[in-house]
């Protein structure tokens, strides 16, 4: 992020909408993380993945967090289930087939 | 869409029924002697493992991933089976789905080259829950040729015989459901006779609750007679939903590429039909529910078997292709709660 003039502190923060001194202390822990709305455009902005910008601050974004509480159990369950598998096993769960040309 | 899930392919049609789903998986089986004799039913010996298409994009050939569905190892000559499963939305009451089942996009049923929709006269698809499995192609009425694994462009495919080209290769599976307002017929019939039930057993409190470098392409080509009924369709064909219809292509890949193409082992080739007969393990007769079964194609009658053609090409006698003992079946069936055996360990497979 300091290397590169574009992605200064400073240039950051005002493509993100917040101040370079908020950002800062964010950077050193002094406050608590932004909302989700600011944390998405930071990970926008610094080409990372949203889930994961939001899940380093401790967060699950809004789509994930109402789709869980409109079925509490049943994802509950199927989180329990597939937590400890790797990540190739879950991918092939959650994947459709694609359909191509033939 | 239909999903991957522990290598099966999994069909819901949530639309319909939130709660059913029909699945397949492909059973690894020894390959039946290739002669005049037509055989009762082999096991199953575990499943094949199935694996997406484009997690491997680099490592199959364009055409492969342009089709997409899944890829399956399997060893050259070695025979396989598909496993149905319908998982109703309650004990005793079934999904039914239409499948449609094509080996290098020639109906496995028929003979004929692939078509969208369902057809009668012929049927060119099965129903589950009636059809339990399907071991190869429907040659005569009871009996099929099984399914038996050739590298694509050798000329043994049934596709390569009747069509002369090596085009596609693989299978091809579509699967249909029944339209939302002939499911929700049968569902309320089912309904009212569980409710008649209820009545019955509380008035008399005794009547029991029924149970229930690029890997090689392969194509499948005929191989040994067994018995084995394609059911007709009690459904009509107005019944079912095509436009719900969903389909995947299944490419088949020699077993010996797998691991370059996956990183994954294949696994050990399956026994031959006369170590598993030796062994004195049993082989397996369905006794499905009082049913007609279609006629076999006339088209698929007329293709050539594995060991035919070897015979033709080479000369040679295809190893393991002497008739076995298989003494007197197993009985199996009707019914979900007689499934064909699956042996997945075996000392053939250390």
């Amino acid at each position: 992020m300091e290397t590169d003039p574009a992605f200064s502190l400073r240039q950051v923060a005002t493509r993100c909408g917040v101040t370079p001194a908020y950002l800062s202390r964010v950077e050193r822990g002094e406050v608590a993380p932004p909302g989700e709305e600011t944390l998405i455009k930071l990970a926008h902005d610094l080409g990372e993945d949203p889930d994961v910008m939001l899940a380093q601050a401790g967060k699950i974004s809004a789509d994930l967090r109402s789709a869980i509480l409109a079925r509490p159990q049943l994802f509950a369950e199927l989180i329990r289930a597939i937590k400890t598998m790797p990540d190739n096993a879950v991918l092939r769960i959650v994947r459709d087939v694609r359909d191509g040309n033939w | 869409m239909p999903t991957l899930e522990n290598d099966r392919l999994v069909f819901r049609f949530p639309q319909i029924e939130e709660d059913a789903r029909f699945s397949i998986d492909f059973q690894r089986t020894l390959r039946i002697p290739d002669s005049d004799k037509t055989y009762s039913l082999p096991p199953g010996l575990g499943s094949f493992p199935l694996r997406h298409v484009e997690d491997h994009p680099q490592k199959l050939p364009a055409p492969t991933t342009a089709r997409g569905g899944v890829i399956l190892p399997i060893w050259q000559a070695e025979a396989m089976w598909l496993n149905f499963h319908n998982d109703g939305p309650d004990w005793g009451l079934d999904f039914p789905v239409a499948i449609k089942v094509a080996a290098g996009k020639i109906n496995a049923v028929t003979g004929e080259g692939w078509r969208a929709g369902l057809h009668r006269d012929p049927q060119d698809y099965l129903v589950s829950p009636e059809q339990p499995w399907l071991d190869g192609f429907a040659i005569e009425k009871g009996v099929i040729r099984q399914f038996v694994a050739m590298p694509l462009g050798d000329g043994y495919s049934v596709e390569e015989q009747l069509t002369g080209d090596a085009e596609w290769g693989g299978l091809q599976i579509s699967v249909f459901p029944l339209k939302a307002e002939v499911w929700q017929a049968k569902r309320r019939a089912w309904e009212e006779e569980q409710k008649r039930r209820a009545e019955r057993r509380s008035m008399f409190m005794e009547e029991p609750i029924a149970c229930y470098s690029m890997p090689a392409p392969m194509g499948l080509a005929a191989g040994g007679r067994m018995r084995q009924i394609i059911h007709s369709d009690p459904f009509n064909i107005d019944d079912w939903d095509i436009n719900a219809a969903d389909r995947v292509f299944i490419t088949l890949l020699h077993a010996k590429d797998w691991k370059g193409t996956t990183g994954e082992a294949a696994r050990n080739q399956p026994p031959t039909a006369k170590e598993y007969s030796d062994a004195g393990l049993p082989w397996f007769e369905y006794y499905g529910k009082d049913q007609t079964a279609i006629s076999g194609s006339t088209k698929l009658s007329g293709v050539k078997s594995v060991a035919n053609l070897f015979k033709q090409m080479t000369g040679a006698t295809l190893p393991n292709s002497q008739d076995v003992e298989t003494g007197k079946p197993v009985r199996l069936g009707p019914g979900p709660n007689a499934p064909r055996p699956v042996r997945s360990e075996g000392s053939w497979d250390r």
